[in-house]
């Protein structure tokens, strides 16, 4: 029964051979207000290929596969699926011809259980009365495949950010899709998701899907891309098959210029311990979690995805509360209840879900900015707005935030200058203990190198920072000492020169290695 | 980023972003101001009476009552709290105090406790919404009909009748020429509208109806923030329901009944968002001009109430449903 499941899927276009165009989009130019976001771009795929994009952020990568998925309309060009020529006016169009798009920020229902999640819309069953059980079972052959341990029954808003990542893949893989877009996809999964994500990619590219993948990692991209397409500034650069391109010659196509140091790693003088955790635990998903992190120091915070890492952060900065254990911050005991009490104390925190934690969409660059210090900016409670704009343009001209334009509403933005929007309106607390999750998720090379040029003058001058983050070449690359996290407890603080990928993954998988 | 990065990225910027041309932007704020014209101008035509100073001096007194509610419920739905139901019970219980503790206390005595309990009643109505997390709908309700219960219960009477002319002679006078009433509700407006838009407090209202967990996030009070909107909202009313009991000379616990139902309406037809996180005061009192106008136009051409009630129906189904659809454009 669950074998039949499996193999339920069609084999895709079998007459087609590698070399047949899954589509190719021509000439696209897209103008929103007072941006080209793209311009005359041409982008083709094969059947049964990896096929990357790259660029930095704001290249309009998620622009033309939103015009690809029927989101957008184009301003000009034309779009071919499968060597005829298609009208793309609503994604129900785009989705007819077999094409699924797993966006860049999440599109789930988080009241719905996983299984209603990857269905919906498309729940199977008998005019109109949903079949549940053939949902249910249906969701479970396709997780399976996935090699996930989520449950398809569970309320989707219980999951944790990558979980949900990868109902939003499964969700796309259970449509049968032709062709399927994923826009950085990676983003929030650890190393050992990310693997069994690329089984999956290589399943489906076998079995004749078009695949196109958005990265900012080019690690990931060498892996597992057929051929790579470079956009600049809303223009394509150049295709070109993966065999042929290093790492640095994309980074060259994208920023046109050399990127030499992605891990910057200033040496800072290390002082005293700024905050101290004492063995805290919050009842559910972590105990016993000490460690300190001193002036200067950057203390990376690392584990599977599902360790506790987050919940640790959020417990730290009064997001949640701790049932046991206690705080130290500059020798003296203290107590977070909420978000407004740490930020008092000097903790700031960068959350990992940008969309539902990050950004207030409606609101402009500036007024997301100044938000965590908005009393700061006041007398007698009324706003100075020329102090909350000066503020404003120095983080946006610091982050290079693109456009440079504060009052652009933030949600308008590229994913990556979302990013920076968001640390730069914790930076602009000027906090002792700067707490980041995830930092550097969906930012390009250049930017990414700038944020931890950023970190590096911050801890120079006394900053304590504690950085999580599940790509590990960061982790080694910046970190003084690192924190393993595995099942909700935490290793001791290892220094950075004991430490190897190796020995990370073994210690937070727990399987050990000779 | 090296300098010449930032020299690449200023230049290619140049071309890429050029200034937003703001023309859907320019649309949504200058629609209502032409619908209200049109509606000036149909009604010049369609009735001698219309375009008369003394139609527009009664339009104005009948809206700022009805206003300084609008000031307030513009905080209810920017800051996600979907709307007051309490609002016309708190009227009553302005009215009833405003008039009935006047020979107890004197006229402005009793004035500023109708509209300090009234205060009272919202700040009921934030700790249950803001702290306790009820439904607004179900706890605005709730909550009015227990207020005005007690209020009733303490005056002991059906009606209360005014005690004190003089105060009811200047509330109906005229200074410089402008009613009394419409002063204090364009006193309310700039108030409300500066704190809205330019206080610290206003800034936190818009996040939290924004995104709640995200404000949240940003050491923002969310739960004060929304208890504070039923505050405000309450004093309002209460003001509202004061200068309504001193006009009238007399109060009964229905006086306030229909007024949420207008207020919203104005709010809504002004184009702030009924899901929270946009909107501003200038815009609530353009959609409330605009729903008085229209419903005196329709008074002065003889249309039916039935139908009135209709039009003003569809008006917020269109408000409603252009609110969505500029969400999903990402527009408003
Ligand atoms: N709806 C919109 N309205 C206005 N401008 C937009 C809109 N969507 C995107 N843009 C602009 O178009 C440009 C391209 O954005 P896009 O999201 O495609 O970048 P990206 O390559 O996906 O970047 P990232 O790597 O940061 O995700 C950006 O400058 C962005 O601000
Ligand atoms: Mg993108």
């Amino acid at each position: 029964m669950g074998k039949d499941l499996t193999l339920v899927r069609e084999e895709i276009k079998p007459e087609m051979g590698s070399t047949d165009f899954a589509l190719s989009m021509k000439g696209i130019t897209k103008t929103f207000p007072g941006v080209k976001a793209l311009s005359n771009v041409n982008f083709a795929v094969k059947f049964g290929t990896v096929h990357a994009v790259v660029g930095e952020n704001g290249a309009g990568k998620s622009t033309l596969m939103k015009v690809l998925s029927g989101s957008y309309q184009p301003t000009s060009g034309t779009i071919e699926v499968g060597g005829t020529e298609a009208r793309l006016r609503r994604p129900a169009d785009a989705q007819a011809l077999g094409i699924r798009m797993v966006h860049q920020e999440l599109n789930l229902v988080p009241d719905l259980t996983v299984a209603e999640n990857i269905y919906l819309g498309r729940m199977p069953g008998r005019w109109g009365f949903l079949d549940k059980n053939e949902m249910l079972q249906k969701a479970t052959a396709v997780l399976q495949e996935q090699e996930t341990a989520i449950d398809p029954q569970e309320i989707l808003g219980n999951l944790s950010i990558s979980q949900q990542q990868l109902v939003e893949i499964a969700k796309a893989y259970a449509a049968n899709p032709r062709i399927i877009v994923l826009d950085e996809p990676t983003s929030s999964l650890s190393e050992h998701e990310t693997a069994a994500l690329f089984r999956i990619l290589r399943k489906m590219r076998d079995a004749g899907i078009a695949i196109v993948y958005i990265s900012h990692r080019l690690k990931e991209v060498l892996e597992i891309a057929d051929e790579v397409t470079v956009l600049r500034d809303g223009s394509m650069i150049e295709t070109r098959p993966i065999a042929g391109i290093s790492a640095s010659e994309m980074i060259q196509l994208m920023v046109g210029r050399e990127v030499s140091n992605v891990f910057p790693k200033s040496p800072a003088k290390i002082g005293e311990p700024v905050l101290r955790v004492n063995s805290i635990s919050d009842g559910a998903n972590f105990r016993d979690v000490s460690f300190d992190v001193r002036a200067g120091e950057i203390l990376g915070l690392i584990g599977l995805v599902g360790a506790g890492r987050t919940e640790v952060a959020r417990a730290i900065f009064g997001l949640s509360g701790i049932v046991e254990g206690t705080l130290t911050l500059n020798g003296k005991d203290v107590v977070i209840n909420s978000p407004a009490e740490a930020v008092k104390a000097g903790i700031a925190y960068v959350p990992e879900d940008r969309k539902g934690d990050g950004i207030i969409p409606g609101m402009s660059i500036r007024e997301n900015i100044s938000l965590p210090v908005l009393r700061s900016l006041t007398t007698f409670g009324w706003i100075r707005g020329k102090a909350d704009r000066t503020l404003a343009d120095q983080y946006v001209k610091q982050f290079s935030i693109s456009p440079p334009d504060p009052e652009r509403r933030v949600n308008l933005l590229s994913g990556g200058n979302q990013q920076k929007a968001v640390i730069a309106k914790w930076l602009a607390a000027k906090p002792s203990v700067l707490i980041l999750d995830e930092p550097t998720r969906g930012v390009d090379v250049g930017a990414k190198a700038e944020i931890h040029n950023i970190i590096g003058q911050l801890v120079a001058n006394g900053m304590a920072v504690v950085m999580i983050s599940s790509e590990l070449p960061e982790v080694l690359g910046v970190c003084d000492r690192i924190v393993v996290m595995r099942d909700g407890q935490a290793s001791p603080p290892i220094d950075r020169q004991d430490l190897t990928e190796e020995r990370i993954m073994a210690l937070a998988t727990g399987e050990e290695v000779a | 980023m090296s300098e010449i990065a930032s020299e690449l990225d200023s230049e290619s910027s140049n071309e890429r972003f050029a200034r937003g041309s703001r023309l859907v932007d320019l649309l949504s704020k200058t629609g209502l101001s032409l619908a209200i014209l049109a509606v000036i101008l149909y009604g010049s035509f369609s009735s001698p009476a219309f375009f008369t100073t003394g139609n527009f001096l009664n339009i104005l007194t009948s809206m700022s009552i009805i206003g300084i509610v609008v000031v307030g419920m513009t905080f209810v739905l920017v800051v996600g709290g979907l709307a007051d139901l309490s609002v016309p019970a708190t009227i009553a219980c302005g009215a009833i105090l405003s008039l009935g503790l006047q020979p107890v206390i004197g006229p402005v005595p009793a004035f500023v406790v109708a509209v300090a309990l009234s205060g009272l009643i919202g700040s009921v109505n934030g700790v249950l919404v803001g702290y306790l997390g009820v439904n607004p709908i179900i706890a605005t309700l709730g909550i009015g009909t227990i207020a005005l219960g007690i209020v009733q219960a303490a005056v002991g009477g059906v009606i209360v009748y005014g005690a004190n002319p003089e105060s009811a002679e200047f509330v109906k006078g005229r200074l410089f020429g402008i009613p009394v009433v419409v002063l204090i509700f364009l006193a309310v407006a700039v108030i409300g509208h500066f704190i809205l838009a330019r206080s610290f407090w206003g800034r936190w209202t818009l996040a939290t109806g924004g995104n709640y967990s995200a404000a949240e996030a940003s050491a923002v009070p969310v739960k004060a923030v929304k208890a504070g909107a039923f505050v405000i909202t309450a004093v309002a009313a209460g003001i509202s329901g004061g200068l309504l009991g001193l006009t009238l000379q007399s109060a009964r616990p229905l006086i306030g009944q229909g007024y949420e139902f207008s207020a919203i309406t104005a709010v809504v037809v002004g184009g702030v968002s009924i899901m929270g996180g946009f909107g501003s005061v200038p815009r609530a009192i353009a959609g409330l001009i605009f729903v008085q106008l229209l419903t005196n136009v329709m008074v002065l051409d003889g249309v039916r109430t039935p139908i009135q009630g209709f039009v003003l129906g569809i008006l917020i189904a269109g408000a409603v449903g252009m609110d969505s659809a500029l969400r999903k454009r990402g527009v408003a």
